[in-house]
């Protein structure tokens, strides 16, 4: 069995000491900064990517692999014991989560988040060994008319799961691709939106842009809103579910893990979107769904093995395609590039122990979540008692760090300045973020197929309908767009997110 | 016509003008904009064809997708059928406030030359000022004005000032635009923060940043 010596080999790298300790530090890094609301993986993965300069890639990319998947953890445990999302992907175990602690049941709901986390771990680590290989051999046949047509079906995505307006998500998508373009225009060399500005030249930063319109939007919102806290610290009491409630979740766990990693695989997906779809779809099958919202088990088990699911089968179309379909990803790819590494097909081939060390190291790292984080757990609920007044100061120092050494100027920290403002802005009026991020990304990739594409059809745009692959990527698009567009779904869409959120 | 929904009227105001100054900004601004644009005036990039696009090419057509969209949304703003809470625009500032903050900037970067200030203070000098405008005429737009004039001073003092004088600067500042702002307790929390910062990020991860005041520099050197 190929797959076996796969793994094999993944596991030789992933366990030696110091891959394994920065594994360790990865997780504990993740759940940490998963428990505090405020700061999220997207962050901390940009203040981090100037240290793994100093990393070997494969120990850089653990590391940052495990605080993606430790967030997710983490996240869980402020929702259930402070009602606040640690972490954006586990909005909805708020819901239920957070009623079982007001009942006194905090801790299964505890347990069951870890449980169903470590589950979906383990198979999402087998669904990404195993369908991660045929994938890149299919993306080595891509041409750029595939590629170009892929993103769009990403950017598709994106919007369609924004929430609200389905033409503000566009909008914000293209004023994505758009900033992405400034700089210098790989083709013809010329400086593109630069003003007359130098530090322009290589274009926006992403980290830069990500910080601004994630985490400083996100602190001035914060301070906003003067609601207080309250913490069940000391009612966690017995961890282990009961028997009726293992019966409860077992089934909900299995979906959400079959759920979560199917959209985790999407472009635009993610854990985000896997937990919200893992919710819905409970809410609906459910033999208690009357139960949902005030208290439900199966409320924390599905979205937390979905979003854990879907935060490691995300990592499919970094390996595969070298396309990221959210912002963590984007910023593996950075970490990837600093390296030396050009993300795509080929690192499968090329570099096999980076590929199968870091999957070998996914299933690690979701064990010692599991093994570290029940214990460790009242270290956690320490950690949330600290007030939002000193951490938010604490978070500018590292954000303001972290951007300035990109380039050691202050133009960029200007501009994180810029994008805040922004992000503002645009969060005030209703528009998200999410999808202008993944244009951003994208935007440079994007141009630079539409050119290939078109100038080897001749500038026929049919091109992209005339083969099989592109095409089928662009009908789903234009379907999915359609559905979205309908009057009647359109309504259940924002009911849907009026409800979650 | 009335504006039945602000929210839309001016996120669709917002991307128009995206839109537009993308085409603009790509395809060449018209000689008639000259007056007004000054040193802004671009000449354009190459329009190429779909054939060969030239590097305007891809920037025009999404700038016209987004001014088309953009009009759109404004639009929709005058023929909403919501009103009330759901569509008011929660913004601490107005339109006018922030073409003032614009200004403030494009004057002291513009003329701070003459009041004898480097580029570096001119930006330090007008994130002050603006802050100073808020906290006087829109304290609700506080913390917004302040995190952002904090993450500026630190920018911009970080070389003449060193990590110590910088993350003091950006510590206090980002915390009097909070709620509660206790002089004790903002002090530790700097004490703590720029140890672990020169262990971390200086010591530890060698980011070459000085860490004292560029004047007493060989008194804290360690």
């Amino acid at each position: 069995m190929e797959i076996i010596d796969n793994l094999a080999l993944g596991f030789g790298v992933a366990l030696s000491p110091f891959n394994l300790l920065m594994c360790l530090v990865g997780v504990l890094l993740g759940t940490l900064i998963g428990v505090l609301p405020g700061v999220g993986p997207v962050a901390t993965i940009a203040m981090l990517l100037p240290i793994t300069f100093n990393l070997n890639p494969i120990a850089a990319l653990i590391m940052l692999a495990g605080i993606y998947y430790g967030a997710q953890y983490g996240g869980s445990t402020t929702a259930i014991l402070v009602n606040l999302p640690g972490e954006s992907s586990s909005v909805v175990t708020c819901l239920d989560g957070y009623q079982m602690a007001r009942r006194g049941r905090a801790g299964p709901a505890l347990a069951t988040a870890a449980i169903g986390s470590f589950f979906a771990g383990c198979v999402a680590t087998l669904i990404v060994a195993m369908f991660a290989p045929p994938l890149a051999e299919i993306a080595l046949k891509f041409g750029p008319s595939e590629y170009f047509s892929l993103m769009v079906l990403g950017l598709v995505a994106a919007v369609v799961l924004a929430h609200g307006s389905l033409m503000k998500a566009i909008a914000m998508v293209i004023l994505g691709l758009l900033l992405g373009l400034v700089g210098t225009d790989v083709n013809s060399g010329v400086l593109r939106f630069a003003f007359g500005v130098s530090e322009l030249a290589d274009g926006i930063g992403f980290v830069t842009v990500a910080m601004g319109m994630f985490g400083l939007a996100e602190i001035v919102a914060n301070l906003e809103q003067k609601g207080h806290r309250e913490v069940f610290t000391s009612k966690v009491g017995k961890l282990m579910p009961s028997k009726e409630d293992w019966k409860r979740i077992w089934a909900p766990i299995l979906r959400g893990t079959f759920l979560g990693s199917a959209l985790g695989i999407l472009p635009g997906g993610g854990a985000l979107l896997a937990s919200f779809g893992a919710y819905t779809l409970e809410k609906k099958v459910s033999k208690n769904a009357h139960e949902f919202g005030k208290g439900a088990i199966e409320g924390v088990a599905a979205p937390e093995a979905a979003n854990n699911a879907g935060a490691q089968t995300s990592f499919i179309p970094l390996l595969t395609l070298g396309i990221p379909s959210n912002a963590v990803m984007a910023l593996m790819i950075g970490a990837m590039m600093i390296q030396g590494i050009a993300p795509g097909p080929q690192v499968m081939t090329e570099r096999p122990q980076l590929f199968w060390g870091m999957i070998a190291s996914m299933w690690l790292g979701n064990l010692m979540l599991v093994v570290l984080n029940l214990p460790l757990i009242g270290m956690w609920i320490k950690l949330l008692t600290v007030p939002y007044r000193i951490l938010y100061p604490s978070i500018l120092v590292f954000m303001a760090i972290g951007v300035f050494s990109l380039s050691n100027n202050p133009f960029d920290v200007f501009l994180m300045a810029l994008f805040g403002l922004l992000g503002y802005v645009c969060v005030k009026l209703e528009c998200e973020p999410a999808p202008m991020i993944l244009g951003f990304i994208l935007g440079p990739l994007m141009e630079e197929n539409l050119r290939r594409a078109m100038l080897l059809s001749r500038g026929d745009p049919l091109v992209f309908f005339q083969k099989p692959i592109s095409a089928s990527f662009l009908i789903v698009s234009i379907i999915l767009l359609v559905i979205i567009a309908l009057p009647n779904l359109r309504k259940k869409r924002e009911q849907v997110f009026v409800a979650e959120t | 016509m009335i504006i039945r929904n602000p929210k839309d009227f001016w996120a669709g105001l917002m991307f128009l003008a995206f839109g537009l100054a993308f085409i603009l900004f790509a395809a060449g601004t018209p000689a008639f904009l000259d007056p007004v644009l000054g040193s802004l005036r671009a000449p354009g990039y190459q329009m190429g064809s779909a054939v060969r696009m030239g590097p305007a090419y891809f920037p025009v057509v999404l700038g016209g997708l987004m001014a088309i969209l953009g009009a759109i949304i404004l639009l929709r703003g005058f023929a909403s059928h919501l009103t009330g809470e759901a569509v008011r625009v929660h913004l601490p500032f107005n339109i006018v406030d922030l073409a003032v903050g614009i200004g403030v900037f494009a004057l002291l970067l513009k003329y701070g030359g003459n009041l004898m200030l480097s580029a570096d203070n001119a930006m330090l000098v007008a994130a002050l000022a603006v802050s100073a405008l808020s906290i006087k005429f829109r304290p609700n737009a506080k913390p917004l004005v302040l995190i952002l004039a904090g993450c500026l001073a630190f920018a911009y003092t970080l070389k003449p000032l060193g990590l110590i004088g910088a993350t003091l600067l950006l510590v206090f500042i980002g915390a009097f635009g909070g709620h509660e702002f206790k002089w004790k307790e903002v002090g530790i929390l700097y004490v703590v923060l720029i140890i672990f910062s020169v262990l971390v990020f200086v010591k530890g991860l060698t980011l070459p940043f000085a860490i004292c005041p560029a004047v007493i520099e060989d008194l804290c050197r360690f």
